[in-house]
């Protein structure tokens, strides 16, 4: 009796959820693999299945090609500059002040860098985007006018209009925007390390240099693996920054599959042709995260 | 091997807590130094200092003749063995061990040497493919242990090694760092609260309180002449048994009156202690150790000269199997010095009993063939020529060789 009277309640319990997560994050992924099979324009109440033509397609489209590109180059390069900025930063307010023989502190001011360091963090991305258009503006940017005002009146990039500079000018962008998040990571796991841990590395011999990448860094791998996976999503996204700074321009150099998903839904009307990229997306997604979660496994730390 | 020299070592933090004034030690070549006293004397600040952990803010620290009161803590050639061990997580017993030298840049045969010479002095060797998690607490201190000794170095620091082990362990292991200290030889500064440790470890041993030295001799001459009421109060187990007394003249010698008793005071004492004389007729803080008390019914060899008899109601008894704490009262106020005090404080056995009224609680250990039970008139005798007189105001004892002249 107990036990069917108890199978009703979990089942009450569960169902719920269930009925939501199916109802709007299943069936929305289901009608998106459906659409894919279609040339729906978005308005018509007649939907003509096309089967994969939108996947022959797709694949021949060479702006797709450059955005997924571009997402694997972000998905390289925005994990390996913020985390290692990140961890830099984290050591320097945490472990790399104080005297040569004294205890190991932070440097001078630590706490207020910490305030500085996240304050992009908590600004709006579509702010930051707006704010670093007009920083990196050829003509009246803060940049070019810094660099002005130290006489390189000759170096005058046209930061977000030159091909090869606007994809690194995006991934400062997306860098600095997240670095505050990552420094507070990494300092609660550095602060996690008990302090004889570190001074027993020095008492051993070991540099600062040597305790950071000796002992800090495996002991926080936990917290940089989770960094990985953070900013690889970020990488595959970072729809808000292209979209407000640089449309995916210029000549597509800063084109990412998110944006460009995005256009041909709603600007070219192509809502077939938009799911299919979103499906090839999706599954692109979950392959790497797999790996990710798959390469970066480690045994767990106890202290 | 070096002998460590401190000189004058201050150690102030900022907000002007003094946590080490004016220290002076010298740690000889090849010497067990314990650090003790009872928790924020500023002992393990001291040793930090030592180490090179903490900057020193006066004074001067020499290893080996060489001032390093400036040098990284690697460059002072010295391995210290912490309280919770720290030990590398993510590195493996023998990596543990072979961290310190691989760093230095030995050759990787002599690491292996050195490692497996001190897995096997220490027991290890089936434990060196293991991560420290996998361990027990003994087997990860004697992993803290095999870390410092691989180093050689010129000193062992130790804060509390063995402070987490349990009882049992804490004894074994005590044995054996005796043991590898006579082995090694190599000069080890040593701090803990425990005062059985300081006196079984230490070939000498110093008190601190409140960041002064209180004295620094050997466990036996500690015990025997301490030197104020702080170190008689805080080194022995069962700690030293108080009392205001006078000091009085009678025929045939001196007595100290307390209580409505009188232990003859013999003439040797006065001898022994220089000044003592000039207390006759004042009043003094008298000391007793619970072992210079025997069951006068259990003792009958020695209740000749030199031994009074003092007739006491067993309040409490302890039986300990080899010998019985007998816990009376004394009809006389506690004696409420600073010194007492700050002893009792740090004594994490204190007494658990609320007293009654003016009356103090004194404890003597007797042999375990007395037959005491609580409640019974018993009769005790006290080795007259064991007393201690301390000073009421300063606390000093009196006609010590250090307070001679103070």
């Amino acid at each position: 009796m107990r036990k069917t009277h108890q199978r009703r309640v979990i089942i009450g319990f569960l169902a719920a959820p269930v009925l939501l997560y199916t109802v709007f994050v299943a069936s929305p992924y289901v009608q998106a693999f459906y659409i894919a099979l279609t040339d729906w324009r978005g308005l018509s109440a007649e939907i003509g299945l096309i089967g994969l033509g939108n996947f022959t397609e797709l694949f021949g489209d060479p702006v797709f090609w450059q955005a997924l590109r571009n997402n694997l180059l972000l998905l390289v390069t925005l994990p390996i500059v913020t985390i290692g900025v990140g961890l830099f930063l984290a050591f320097m307010l945490n472990a790399a002040g104080g005297p040569r023989s004294g205890e190991i502190r932070g440097v001078r001011g630590a706490k207020f860098y910490r305030v500085v360091y996240f304050f992009p963090y908590v600004l709006s991305i579509a702010i930051i985007g707006v704010l670093w258009k007009n920083i990196y503006n050829p003509i009246n940017g803060l940049l070019n006018g810094a660099l002005r005002a130290v006489g390189l009146e000759e170096v005058q990039p046209s930061w977000l209009g030159d091909e090869r500079l606007a994809f690194w000018a995006v991934l400062a962008v997306l860098v600095w925007n997240g670095i505050g998040f990552y420094v507070v990571l990494f300092t609660a796991g550095i602060k996690a390390i008990p302090a004889s841990l570190l001074e027993a590395a020095v008492l051993d011999g070991a540099s600062r240099t040597q305790v950071f990448f000796r002992i800090t860094i495996p002991l926080i791998w936990e917290n940089i693996r989770t960094a990985a996976v953070y900013l690889g999503i970020a990488a595959l996204d970072a729809f808000a920054v292209v979209q407000i700074m640089t449309g995916g321009g210029p000549n597509d150099s800063t084109q990412v599959g998110s944006f460009y998903l995005y256009q041909n839904a709603f600007s070219y009307g192509r809502f077939g042709y938009a799911s299919a990229m979103g499906v090839v997306l999706f599954v692109v997604t979950l392959a790497l995260s797999a790996f990710t979660l798959r390469a970066t496994r480690k045994e767990r730390i106890e202290f | 091997m070096a002998s460590i020299v401190l000189s004058n070592v201050d150690k102030i933090y900022a907000g002007g807590v003094k946590a080490v004034n004016g220290l002076n030690l010298e740690i000889k070549d090849g010497e067990f130094m314990v650090l003790v006293g009872p928790s924020g004397c500023g002992k393990s600040t001291a040793l930090r200092m030592i180490a090179g952990l903490e900057d020193i803010s006066g004074g001067e620290i020499a290893i080996g003749e060489k001032v390093v009161n400036h040098l990284p803590p690697k460059d002072r050639d010295i391995a210290m063995v912490f309280q919770n061990y720290a030990l590398y997580p993510h590195m493996t017993v023998a990596e543990n061990l072979a961290f310190g030298l691989k760093l230095r840049k030995m050759p990787k045969p002599e690491i292996q040497k050195r490692v497996n010479q001190a897995a096997k002095m220490l027991g290890l060797e089936q434990y060196l493919k293991r991560k420290p998690a996998a361990l027990s607490g003994g087997q990860r201190q004697r992993v803290a242990m095999g870390r410092a000794i691989v180093r050689e170095p010129q000193a062992f620091l130790m804060d509390e090694p063995l402070s987490n082990l349990d009882a049992k362990l804490r004894v074994s292991m005590r044995a054996s760092l005796n043991q590898m200290h006579e082995r090694l030889g190599v000069t080890t500064v040593y701090v803990t609260h425990d005062q059985v440790e300081a006196m079984t470890l230490g070939d000498r041993v110093c008190v601190l309180r409140d960041g002064i030295l209180q004295q620094v001799d050997t466990p036996q001459n500690l015990f025997d002449n301490p030197v104020n009421l702080f170190v008689a109060g805080f080194m022995g187990s069962p700690s030293m048994n108080f009392v205001t007394a006078e000091l009085v003249q009678v025929d045939g010698g001196a007595a100290a009156a307390f209580a409505g008793f009188r232990l003859p005071v013999p003439a040797s004492t006065f001898t022994e202690k220089p000044g003592l004389d000039q207390y006759l007729g004042r009043k003094v803080i008298l000391g007793i150790r619970p072992s210079d008390f025997e069951d006068a019914a259990a003792a009958n060899g020695h209740t000749g000269a030199g031994w009074a008899r003092l007739p006491v109601r067993a309040e409490v008894t302890e039986e300990l199997g080899s010998e019985i704490n007998v816990l009376f009262l004394i009809d006389a106020p506690p004696v409420e010095h600073k010194d007492t005090v700050a002893a009792k404080d740090a004594d994490e056995d204190g007494e658990p009993i609320p007293l009654a009224g003016d009356k103090s609680l004194w404890t003597a250990r007797v042999n375990a063939r007395s037959h005491v039970r609580p409640g019974q008139q018993t009769e005790l005798v006290v080795d007259t020529h064991n007393l201690h007189f301390f000073d009421q105001g300063s606390g000093l004892a009196i006609g010590h060789p250090a307070n001679v002249g103070r």
